[in-house]
């Protein structure tokens, strides 16, 4: 199939408005309001409260900095027995001293070490900056009652009070709210504006191949219709002997995944007791992302000094070696895909159209490994314990990315150290679409592709820098 | 059609090649670094029109395939530049791409890709490719089950097929038996013959006095003498 330039830029811009429209149905109520959330975390030490007895109260303050608020949840405990009786939450607005939220748990309902989730049916609007708290009181008796978890304040927050008087001690609690973004009300101008630009950007290309001019653009077009069959042959190359002479061939690209899931699963879940819901997905999602980046980098880390005899042979550019690795590893992650399907109808994750925001995380993906995969094979050439030093990586980052265990376990002096893990971005974007079919919050867009593309504006950068001396120490 | 200015290629040597962190990092502390300059080629201009035949001549490690390497563009010169218009097609080792694991039909395709041909060229010239390579019923078997003189001729056959308008070749390949090699010989002459710019090394003189006009003497590096075969060939003789 050949398409001339201006067909082909015909078509960029239809797919880019057919794009740009759907996203906005898929993502409508993300792009209109942001999550604001105020997570606890549970890696300090706990303590209980003790017995909430009749004629106790326990309040929090809290400010949220959000819109409104939607939910909070507390961590409570039963003391492992059958409680009689009512906690009463109320919600309250410290400064007019008026109950805006109230319910009765009944205390058989509620989890021994777990999360009492309280969602309001009735969101409170306009909770920006104000100080509200939580009010907890029950009519339990001694022996006969539950408790709450609680820490130390170290973080300054607001105190706890117990029946009036301030403690050194803050509650385990988190809150979700809502913010309005600006994205949602500005994503028709934004929209019409990245369209306008990418409109010029294509006439601009389609008069400079008129006028015989050479621009980046151009070249990198050219060079994708020169290389396009090499490519090709190079992939099918990766990926027919990848498998050959294994008995059950191609089917190892399912049931590896799989496999691994299974064993992962069956340790977790019975060795070390995770109360993530539902699980297997969570934990397939993060081994499929995961080890694509690992087969991928590992794969082109290779790829330079394993061309050798080719490289000092015949010319061809050289990224080459290193995005076909990438691009053939990206076949086997997009046939594990599968078995991740397999097992969210097993489990019966319901569908939803926002499974159509997948293409972008797996583009954002592959562009990071296409990057790291150059970064990788340049180094190689020069210092051949770059194999070695990124096995011990690999794995040292495959450990600090939460693929097996939740992000809340991770410790508040160590979140920075993950905010800053790509790959925690990529898997977080496809559980939350995968999980709980929506969109992410808007940011998390710009984040990943961020990511994506420094890594391979780096990659890039030091490949084309190195690449002249990659003959001479092959 | 090739402008070759001034071209100086440098290599470094070192005593032995540095090839990890840690032993670069004990060099480097210690200053035991030394590199040794080594220029395999110094200076070297010439310049080949559209159809000539050129060939190289001179002494094992006089920088020969260097310059065939700097030429196809696999190395950059340090100094200089080496300006090639028209497809090149350079036959310095045949068959570095092929995958023992893939039968014969698919190495043609794979190994045609590195050579840079097109998909659509490569269907139309396969029949002719396998008539050549005369490998029949085997191209359907995977290239580990070859014995070396199949793999040859079926690597000898995609490397000819184009009419490429610059060839580039070290040493005239004839390969296999006797009846492939006349085979291949009359191609590779054909090929030279038909109005194709060649750039051809070889250590047999005569091949040279017949075949081309213009003949390069390198040595160590530096052009000895350039000009007519016959004198050149002459003149290295003796």
């Amino acid at each position: 199939m050949n398409i001339n330039l201006k067909q082909g830029c015909l078509l960029i811009m239809s797919a880019y408005i057919v794009i740009s429209s759907s996203f906005y149905f898929i993502a409508k109520e993300q792009l209109a309001y942001s999550l604001v959330s105020k997570e606890m975390s549970t890696s300090e030490q706990l303590l209980p409260l003790g017995e909430i007895v009749e004629g106790m109260t326990v309040v929090q303050p809290f400010i949220l900095n959000a819109d409104n608020l939607e939910s909070i949840s507390l961590y409570t405990a039963t003391y492992d027995r059958m409680n009689v009786g009512q906690l009463t939450v109320q919600i309250i607005d410290l400064s007019a001293k008026l109950v805006l939220r109230e319910k009765d748990f009944d205390l058989t309902s509620i989890p021994n070490s777990g999360l009492l989730k309280f969602n309001l049916e009735n969101p409170i609007q306009d909770v920006n900056g104000k100080m509200l708290a939580i009010k907890l009181t029950s009519n339990g008796e001694k022996g006969n009652a539950v408790t709450v978890w609680q820490k130390n304040n170290l973080s300054q927050g607001q105190a706890l009070l117990i029946n009036g008087y301030e403690t050194d001690k803050i509650l385990c609690f988190s809150l979700i709210g809502r913010s309005v973004s600006w994205v949602g009300q500005y994503y028709f101008y934004v929209a019409l504006l990245v369209g306008f630009i990418l409109g010029i950007y294509l006439w601009h290309l389609i008069l400079a191949e008129k006028k015989g001019r050479i621009c980046l653009g151009l070249r990198v077009i050219d060079a994708f219709t020169k290389y396009r069959f090499l490519l090709s042959q190079l992939i099918t190359r990766d990926f027919k002997t990848k498998y050959r002479r294994s008995v059950l061939g191609i089917l190892w690209s399912f049931l590896n995944p799989l496999l691994t899931m299974t064993v992962q699963y069956v340790v977790f879940s019975t060795l070390f007791k995770t109360d993530i819901s539902n699980f297997p997905v969570y934990l397939l999602i993060g081994i499929v992302f995961f080890s694509f980046f690992l087969e991928s980098t590992s794969m082109s880390l290779m790829s330079i000094v394993g061309n050798a005899n080719l490289i000092t042979k015949v010319y061809m550019p050289k990224y080459i070696y290193p995005v076909s690795r990438v691009l053939s590893s990206s076949i086997n992650f997009l046939l594990s895909m599968i078995p991740l399907l397999i097992v969210v109808i097993f489990t019966k994750t319901p569908f939803t159209l926002a499974y159509l925001l997948l293409p972008f995380i797996i583009v954002c993906l592959v562009a990071f490994c296409i990057g790291m995969g150059m970064l990788l094979s340049s180094a190689m050439v020069y210092f051949r314990d770059t194999q070695f030093i990124w096995s011990v990586l690999s794995m040292l980052w495959m450990y600090s990315t939460p693929i097996f265990y939740p992000v809340s376990i991770i410790p508040e002096k160590f979140i920075l150290l993950y905010k800053i893990n790509p790959l925690y971005h990529f898997i977080d974007f496809s559980r939350v679409v995968i999980m709980q079919g929506v969109s992410p919050e808007p940011q998390a867009y710009v984040i990943c592709a961020s990511y994506a593309l420094i890594m391979l504006v780096i990659g890039g950068l030091i490949f084309n820098a190195t690449q002249n001396g990659f003959v001479m120490h092959i | 059609m090739i402008n070759v200015e001034n071209v100086s290629m440098r290599f470094f040597i070192t005593q032995d090649k540095i090839q990890s962190l840690k032993e670069y990092a004990i060099k480097f502390l210690t200053r035991q670094i030394k590199y040794q300059e080594f220029w395999a080629l110094k200076d070297i201009s010439f310049e080949v029109n559209k159809g000539e035949v050129v060939g190289i001549i001179g002494r094992n490690g006089a920088g020969k395939s260097t310059l065939l390497k700097v030429i196809s563009g696999i190395l950059r010169p340090t100094i200089g530049s080496s300006v090639c218009k028209g497809n090149i097609v350079p036959m310095l080792e045949l068959g570095s791409g092929f995958d023992h694991d893939l039968t014969g039909r698919e190495n043609i395709f794979l190994n045609g890709a590195i050579l840079g041909y097109t998909k659509k060229f490569l269907e139309d010239k396969y029949e002719e490719i396998l008539e050549f390579s005369e490998l029949g019923r085997f191209i359907e078997v995977p290239l580990r089950n070859y014995s070396s003189g199949m793999l040859m001729r079926l690597a000898f056959s995609i490397a000819t097929v184009v009419n490429p308008e610059i060839l580039i070749v070290d040493e005239i390949l004839a390969v296999g038996d006797a009846n492939f090699q006349e085979k291949s010989k009359a191609r590779m002459l054909e090929l030279m013959s038909g109005g194709t710019t060649v750039l051809f090394v070889s250590h047999n003189l005569e091949e040279i006095r017949s075949m081309c006009n213009t003949v390069i003497w390198l040595d160590s590096g530096l052009i000895k003498m350039i000009g007519d075969a016959k004198e050149v060939c002459n003149a290295y003789s003796i």
